[in-house]
């Protein structure tokens, strides 16, 4: 079955699920057909038989006609199993859009803004004949408006605005027949390009994209017939590369960034047969394949260091694999790099389904590279929720391939990022340790549960937006949240954002869980309440839901009310509240409402006796 | 690709719409799910098929599914 005849038949919307998996090999032309096929279709069809399906808003502002943006982004969400709600804008409208608190684009709330800016947004302000000097003086007009309406942006809405750095083509520069000026308009260029990205960092809701690296793979900028008579501002080919950044992005707001990258070894991770080779037929570190793959290598490890999950899945003996890893010279990663390393005759399927299982993460957070076609074929064929990264026999191109898809993009990254796969190794020692325990009990208090509740502040801010964008499991109420609405709700008169920290005799986990309360009245409510699975089953949750309930009693609420929507993976905590002492009040479309009493202190749940709880919510109240 | 019919099938490949010989001659916003933007993927494909350049103003001009594929055809 393919997308066309879904298509044809009109079961397209129907069979929207079956949509990333038909997408996952095209080519850019296919994809590009399959994007004009897909953005006709009315995301509310595919919403009416699978309302579970996530929508992403996204507005389209700019300079230029960015028609042709919409089928590339359409197709790149729909790769994800995102449907797309786009808004385009009329032509060179970004500034009206984004300037006006009224205007059409603030009101239709995107979750997404793109405002994408191309080489005329300059010249266009460019007086004919000019010099580098009036170019400069548009570009810094340019960036000084640019960053007026980011900043604007930022306080109307709680989306995410995504600037673009402009490409400068040849057909400026080549005016200016002296190369002084030739150089000091592309140092101008520069600077204002430098000043775009800068926005990200100083803008908390701005994105700011470095179209450069995709201009640097040989993508055309511009296409002059296109440009001329549709008005077009970037080539088609840039767009559809700009709509895989974005596709990324929105995977990554919608918090279905992937978490673990599992590799193959022959042939991936080496060249050569393990098995048949030994280690030192491998090639890895001497020659110029050997090279290949230790370069290779060293990609992955620099992922693993940003808090990529690295694992192993090999047909291969374990001892082998093991010694291979531990000795072999060439070797840029080893056994401490990975959180587990599986090789035996299994088939691969299977052992990323129980990988998935000992890590606590859904399959569908896994991407997987392999240089078998056979491998890839079947892992997509079994576990089409699994991204694959199908590599050859040629390592020199293995990184491009790696690369190619943002899989692991992220808004920032913070110290909690860089220190997760050494939590998980050590989640992995605390599994063995409780195995040496008769009872559940016993292993708790022997392993020494602190927990600390505290408000958020400063570095906090941005782990608790993260954690309500990665957790899918214990995670009551679903609202995703970026770091300036986390920001603000920490800094509300009548909300509070509190971090849960917790660590044990293995080790600090770190910050592992965020509640949001709001003070209306007499009531507190529970707007959210999120637990990283690495710390389920230990009791912190009921230790942290006493503390915030007996917390509102001693400011004299009546009551806490909390709610659970559901998400594709969160039903464990349907029953969360209830167990906890609270009543259901009400239940609409699978979203539950609870209320606690606080009238009678024995009816609030005591925290468990094995955890040393600490917490510091007077002040802050 | 010569024939009119040949074209239609281009245009439903490329752009994925269900043309068929009735919406050869109407105008082109009276083509279901018609799209100014598909005149541009069109226009790639058609000069990616027949290998010689088409004039896009003519193109953009073009009223009818019949109007650009004598373009595609003449030039």
């Amino acid at each position: 079955m393919t997308l066309s005849e879904l298509h044809g038949s009109g079961r397209l919307a129907a069979c929207y699920p079956l949509v990333p998996g038909l997408l996952a090999e095209l080519d850019d032309g296919e994809l590009e057909r399959a994007g004009r096929l897909l953005s006709r279709l009315d995301p509310d069809e595919v919403l009416r038989a699978h309302p579970s399906t996530p929508v992403v808003a996204v507005a389209v502002t700019g300079h230029r006609t960015l028609g042709p943006l919409l089928a590339p982004l359409t197709a790149e969400l729909a790769r994800h199993g995102m449907l797309v709600r786009a808004r385009l804008s009329d032509f060179d409208a970004y500034v009206f859009d984004l300037g006006d608190p009224k205007s059409a684009l603030y009101e239709a709330r995107p979750d997404l803004v793109l405002c994408v800016l191309d080489p005329d947004t300059v010249f266009d302000e460019v007086p004919v004949p000019w010099t580098a000097e009036d170019a400069e003086r548009a570009l810094d007009a340019l960036v000084a408006r640019v960053r007026d309406l980011a900043v604007a942006f930022g306080g109307r809405t709680g989306g995410t605005l995504v600037l673009n750095t402009l490409p400068l083509p040849r057909r400026f520069t080549a005016q200016l027949v002296d190369h002084r000026s030739r150089a000091r308009l592309g140092a101008a260029w520069r600077r204002a390009n430098a000043r775009l990205l800068e926005l990200g960092d100083e803008i908390p809701s701005v994105i700011a994209l470095d179209l450069d690296p995709l201009l640097a793979e040989g993508v055309p900028a511009e296409d002059a017939r296109l440009g001329r008579y549709a008005r077009t501002g970037l080539s088609p080919a840039l767009l559809a590369r700009y709509a895989r950044e974005v596709g990324h992005l929105a995977r990554h707001l919608t918090g279905r960034t992937k978490k673990a990258l599992v590799c193959d070894l022959d042939g991936t991770l080496w060249g050569g047969v393990l098995g048949d080779d030994g280690q030192e037929g491998i090639e890895l570190g001497e020659g110029l394949r050997g090279e290949a793959f230790t370069a290779f290598q060293n990609v992955v490890r620099q992922l693993g260091s940003q808090g990529v999950l690295l694992a192993v899945a090999s047909k291969n003996d374990p001892g082998p694999v093991q010694e291979a890893l531990r000795e072999h010279p060439g070797m840029a990663l080893r056994p401490d790099d990975f959180v587990q390393v599986t090789a035996n005759w299994r088939a691969k399927p299977d052992n990323l389904r129980d990988l998935a299982r000992d890590l606590n993460i859904g399959v569908d957070s896994f991407v997987f590279a392999d240089d078998s076609a056979y491998e890839c074929g079947l892992v997509r064929h079994t576990l089409p929720e699994v991204a694959v990264v199908r590599l050859d026999e040629e390592p020199a191109r293995h990184i491009e391939r790696l690369l190619r898809d943002g899989w692991f993009d992220t808004r920032e990254l913070n110290a909690e990022d860089r220190a997760r796969p050494a939590r998980y190794r050590e989640e992995k020692d605390r599994h063995t340790f409780l195995s040496s325990f008769d009872s559940v009990a016993d292993y708790l208090s022997e392993l020494d549960v602190r927990v600390r509740l505290a408000p958020v502040t400063g570095a906090g801010i941005s782990r608790a937006a993260q954690l309500t964008l990665r957790t899918n499991q214990f995670h009551t109420g679903m609202l995703r949240c970026q770091t300036p609405q986390v920001s603000e709700a920490a800094d509300g008169p009548a909300t509070r954002v509190l971090g849960i920290h917790s660590g044990d005799r293995f080790g600090d986990n770190g910050m592992v869980g965020v509640v949001f309360t709001r003070r209306a009245g007499d009531t507190v409510h529970i707007d959210n309440f999120v637990l990283s699975c690495r710390v389920f089953s230990r009791g912190i949750e009921t230790a942290c839901l006493s503390a915030v309930l007996s917390d509102a009693r001693a400011a004299g609420a009546h009551a806490v009310e909390a709610v659970y929507r559901p998400g594709p993976k969160n039903s464990a905590v349907r029953a969360f509240y209830p167990d906890h002492g609270f009543t259901v009040t009400g239940e609409e479309d699978g979203v539950l409402t609870f209320r606690h009493d606080l009238s009678d202190p024995a009816g609030i749940v005591a925290p468990p006796p094995h955890i040393r709880f600490t917490e510091s919510l007077e002040e802050s109240r | 690709m010569t024939t009119i019919d040949d074209f239609l099938v281009l245009v439903r490949h490329e752009i994925g719409l269900p043309v068929g010989p009735e919406h050869a001659d109407v105008p082109l916003d009276q083509v279901p799910g018609w799209d100014s933007m598909h005149l541009l993927a069109l226009l790639t494909a058609l000069e990616r098929q027949t290998g010689r350049s088409i004039s896009l103003p003519d193109v953009l001009e073009a009223e009818s599914l019949h109007e650009i594929h004598e373009l595609a055809v003449q030039s």
